[in-house]
């Protein structure tokens, strides 16, 4: 028997144990859909495995892409009959999906990965090319629906209602972003205040002016946003009314400091949602603000030993992301290998979902997490020290270079004007700080407050310029 | 606990309107209007399906 709040499922052939994992007394009006987010984990698995052999095979059926892939592993949808046999299925690489797509490919631009016919495609996103070309990414109107629904299960547990009038400062555009924000929200009955083609200040303005209670950006425009408020002379508590944020594309909303920051410069509450354009939003914080819930009705989510490929099931030990989509039809999603790193929370939520918790939220890539001098660096972990320090401002960037044979980290953050007299003792803080926290030393710049540049896009704060 | 939906009822629901609306676009004899309104319906029935029929399978309410 296991021990009281220790949960034990069949995993294939296996018995596996989580802790806490246990069906916890439902709290209706807490849900989207207590059907789904209470179900119980032995359901839960049920349903994956089921789930994925539907998508596995509406992909061998129609995608040439994925039947030549599967067809080439030897493997057929009949093949998959247990939990285990997933893991026999072949990764998808971002590099996989441009390879087929583009100039050239047919059915253009989206090439051999489309599932539907061209015709049944009502929408068109794709990702932000930060690693190379970027991936075209084809939606139906049906998968553009499921895109809302994913982000609906987010924005209700982080108590989105009829009566929030929700603001988005973002770029209406080809980035997928927060689309599904706003169509989610307006599944919930939100106001949805589209703050697409203005400027900050504008945007800041239009949010008074209009009353609006939440908000949804990236964790860097979140405070970059409050910078610009008060410089105008609002003081966002205050003189706003926006009560709850939605961060995303950005790491910050899971890494402490950064989120203190940000609720303090709001006087709101911050939730993180991860997702990507080829995924959708598969994770996401309700308001107990105790780590990531994986979406797991919709998604499968597994993690691997970042060396040994070995599947990590238990709390404690980070690894690399592998995810499925299972109802995204257009252009499917199956064991995509996101690089991404994460791990399970080993603590249950109280908020009675079943649905588990990541802890720490994404812990940066695994193509992030290099060796300088020899010693494995996470730029979360320098994120971490920065927004720790209230002497300095929001902005910061990591640039790694090599000096003869010597590598060198350069971390540039801006000091606020008001202890522009305190820089040596700053200067001493960062520098015990960064060493505990990541056993580095660094050349750190002071740069005038508001120099840094600033985006309201994700923001690719960590440069490795080393020859490789 | 005994949770105060009826999975059983709703599925049954669901599976009805799957029908209803593939059968208006089977009748709409070619107008645009109806057709494609009735594809964004079943594309909202799909939803339904999602998050009620696909789990009442597993719990065994189907």
């Amino acid at each position: 028997m296991p021990a009281p709040g220790v949960f034990q499922y069949i995993y294939g052939g296996r018995t596996e144990t989580c802790l806490g994992l246990e069906r916890r007394p439902m709290k209706n009006g807490e849900y989207w859909n207590p059907i789904l987010e209470t179900l119980p984990p032995e359901k839960l698995r049920q349903l994956q495995l089921k789930k994925f052999r539907e998508i596995f095979t509406w992909a061998y059926e129609h995608s040439r892409f994925y039947r030549k892939l599967y067809g080439d592993a030897g493997l057929e949808p009949g093949d998959i009959k247990t939990y285990d046999d997933i893991r026999r299925v072949p990764k998808v690489e971002k590099s996989m999906m441009r390879e087929v797509q583009g100039p050239g490919k047919d059915p253009f631009p989206y090439g051999d990965i489309l599932s539907v016919p061209l015709e049944e495609v009502t929408e068109y996103h794709q990702t932000s090319g930060t690693t190379g070309q970027p991936v075209y990414q084809a939606d139906t109107w049906q998968d553009w629906e499921w895109g809302a629904e994913a982000f609906a299960y987010a924005l209700y547990a982080q108590g989105y209602r009829n009566t929030d009038r929700l603001f988005l400062p973002f770029g209406y555009n080809i980035f997928i972003a927060f689309w599904g924000a706003h169509y989610a929200a307006e599944k919930l009955g939100c106001e949805v205040i589209p703050g697409g083609v203005l400027n900050t200040e504008a945007r800041i303005l239009k949010m008074q002016e209009l009353r609006a209670t939440a908000m949804g950006a990236t964790p860097t425009y979140v405070l970059g946003m409050a910078e610009t408020a008060r410089k105008i002379g609002i003081d966002p508590p205050k003189d706003l009314f926006i009560r709850k944020i939605t961060v995303a594309g950005e790491p910050g909303g899971s890494i402490p400091a950064t989120r203190k920051r940000m609720e303090e410069a709001w006087g709101a509450k911050v939730y993180d949602q991860v997702g990507s354009t080829e995924i959708g939003h598969w994770g996401w914080e309700c308001r107990q603000q105790a780590g990531l819930h994986v979406n797991e009705a919709l998604f499968l989510v597994e993690i691997e030993d970042v060396d040994t490929g070995e599947p990590i099931t238990g709390p404690g030990k980070r690894g690399k992301m592998v995810v499925t989509t299972f109802n995204r039809l257009a252009q499917p999603c199956i064991r995509f290998d996101v690089k991404d790193l994460i791990q399970w929370n080993s603590q249950p939520c109280d908020c009675g979902r079943t649905y588990r918790l990541l802890e720490g939220g994404l812990m940066g890539r695994a193509d992030d997490i290099t060796k300088v001098k020899g010693v494995l660096l996470s730029p979360a972990a320098i994120e971490e020290v920065v927004r720790a320090i209230p002497q300095l401002g929001d902005e910061y960037y990591v640039v790694v270079t090599k000096k003869g044979d010597i590598d060198d980290i350069t971390l540039k953050v801006e000091i606020l004007p008001e202890h522009a007299g305190d820089a040596d003792a700053i200067r001493t803080t960062l520098t015990d700080q960064l060493r505990l926290k990541t056993n580095l030393g660094y050349h750190i710049e002071f740069h005038e407050f508001g120099s840094l540049p600033r985006s309201q896009a994700k923001t690719r704060r960590f440069q490795d310029l080393r020859p490789h | 606990m005994t949770p105060d939906y009826d999975i059983k009822a709703m599925t049954a629901k669901i599976a009805a309107l799957r029908r209803d609306a593939t059968e208006l676009k089977e009748i709409s004899g070619g107008i645009e209007a109806v057709g494609r309104n009735a594809d964004r319906i079943l594309a909202c029935v799909r939803m339904l399906e999602i998050d009620v029929s696909d789990a009442a399978e597993v719990l065994g309410e189907d």
